[in-house]
């Protein structure tokens, strides 16, 4: 670095004296960095006392009709801290206490807190059933 | 303020959108990578350490070389406060394209924001300090007056054609396409058609970049800076257009609004690429 005038924009050939505006530029850039690799010591901490993955399923309103087929909506949300990776999640449509119909949906990734929303489509009517769903494995990434 | 300190902003502020140019055009084709996302979504805090740390070094290394500065001093101290402000403007164009994409939004968990904010970054990081390389302002010998003919057009076009091949024909057959389609929708559109003009303008007339007073100075059919913007724009659309065609994302039996939503995701990248060929010319 060299002490000439720092009023000059910087030119080329040499490194003029930095000016006021790539100080600031500099010092925004270093509060963002900062601030980033906060966030990641933040999660460092946390990350140390996760849960491992907690899945729940649930039905998420009412059933629609379109054109015979029955759309029956439900979510799943992760309420342990770790991710879980690859989460199925099954539905069978039980008459009677019988199968009628099952379904089969997966999710690529359920972070913490996070609700993953999807349908199981049956050719039958839901209502005149029960429905069973249920998360039936993950793996951790 | 005076004229000096002006002088000493505007030449900051370009030196800045020299940067964030050069990052755009590096980073935008890993943004259309979903294996980024996964790695970002699940990626444990110690190895976004790391991932930083490892930027922070390639960056640093390019930097005692190049930079996006103008300036032909390279010391360590220089070269060390060049790669943080490469880092932080590699960190931030990220973390806007990911909302802009919809990866991120108001429900995603903030592990995973950060992770993939700092998985993206990496290229854009690298971009950034490699802007110099192919965006510097050329000798002025080499900026004569241009003359006034249609060939000029013809020529932006080609370059337009051939520059948004080369970085669109790599996303167009992928699945992220319709996988982004899903996410991005209304407003969304709208803002990816404002950022593509916006980093189509700002690669090729904004920071006086390679080539830029020529081109201003060029006179003729779609020669002035907005309308060549949205000219190669259009362009750009087509070519997408006609590369998700060739690669059986779209046929003519689709709807028309698939068609576009397609288009406008790959005419993005495209743009950029259009943008960086038409530096070329």
């Amino acid at each position: 670095m060299t002490s000439s005038d720092p009023d000059q924009p910087p030119g080329k050939g040499s490194r003029q004296r930095r000016s006021r505006a790539e100080w600031i530029s500099f010092a925004i850039s270093a509060a963002i960095l900062s601030t980033v690799v906060g966030l990641i010591l933040y999660l460092w901490a946390k990350e140390r006392q996760q849960t491992p993955p907690h899945l729940l399923v649930s039905p998420a309103t009412e059933v629609r009709k379109q054109a015979g087929q029955f759309y029956y909506p439900f979510s799943v949300t992760n309420e342990g801290d770790r991710t879980a990776e690859a989460v199925h999640v099954v539905a069978e449509l039980l008459v009677d206490g019988v199968v009628v119909e099952e379904g089969v949906q997966s999710f690529e990734f359920v972070s913490n807190d996070e609700v993953r929303k999807g349908a199981f489509v049956f050719s039958r009517d839901p209502n005149q059933g029960e429905v069973v769903m249920r998360v039936t494995g993950y793996k951790l990434p | 303020m005076g004229r000096q300190q002006r002088q000493r902003w505007s030449a900051e502020v370009e030196e800045l959108i020299r940067g964030i140019s050069g990052g755009f055009l590096f980073g935008v084709p890993l943004i259309y990578t979903m294996e980024v996302w996964w790695i970002g979504s699940s990626v444990s805090a110690p190895l976004l350490l790391v991932t930083l740390a490892a930027t922070a070094v390639v960056v640093f290394l390019v930097a005692r070389t190049e930079g996006f500065r103008r300036t032909q001093s390279r010391d360590v101290v220089d070269a060390a406060i060049d790669t943080v402000e490469a880092i932080a403007i590699g960190l931030v164009s990220a973390a806007l394209m990911l909302v802009l994409l919809r990866r991120i939004t108001g429900d995603t968990a903030l592990a995973e924001i950060v992770g993939k904010t700092i998985f993206e970054s990496v290229p854009f990081a690298i971009g950034v300090t490699l802007a110099n390389q192919f965006l510097k302002d050329q000798d002025d010998e080499e900026t004569e007056e241009p003359e006034d003919n249609f060939n000029e057009t013809l020529a932006d076009i080609g370059a337009t054609l051939i520059g948004a091949l080369i970085i669109a024909f790599n996303i167009a057959p992928t699945a992220e396409v319709p996988t982004l389609a899903i996410a991005v929708d209304g407003p969304w559109l709208l803002l990816i058609v404002g950022v593509s003009l916006l980093l189509s303008y700002t690669i090729v007339f904004g920071a006086q970049l390679r080539n830029c007073q020529k081109r201003r100075r060029q006179r003729g059919l779609f020669q002035d800076p907005l309308s060549e913007t949205v000219m190669s724009y259009l362009v750009s659309l087509v070519a997408a257009a006609l590369m998700l065609w060739f690669f059986h994302q779209v046929n003519f039996s689709d709807p028309w609004d698939l068609w576009l939503r397609y288009s406008l995701l790959l005419g993005l990248p495209a743009a950029m690429g259009g943008a960086a060929g038409r530096l070329a010319v």
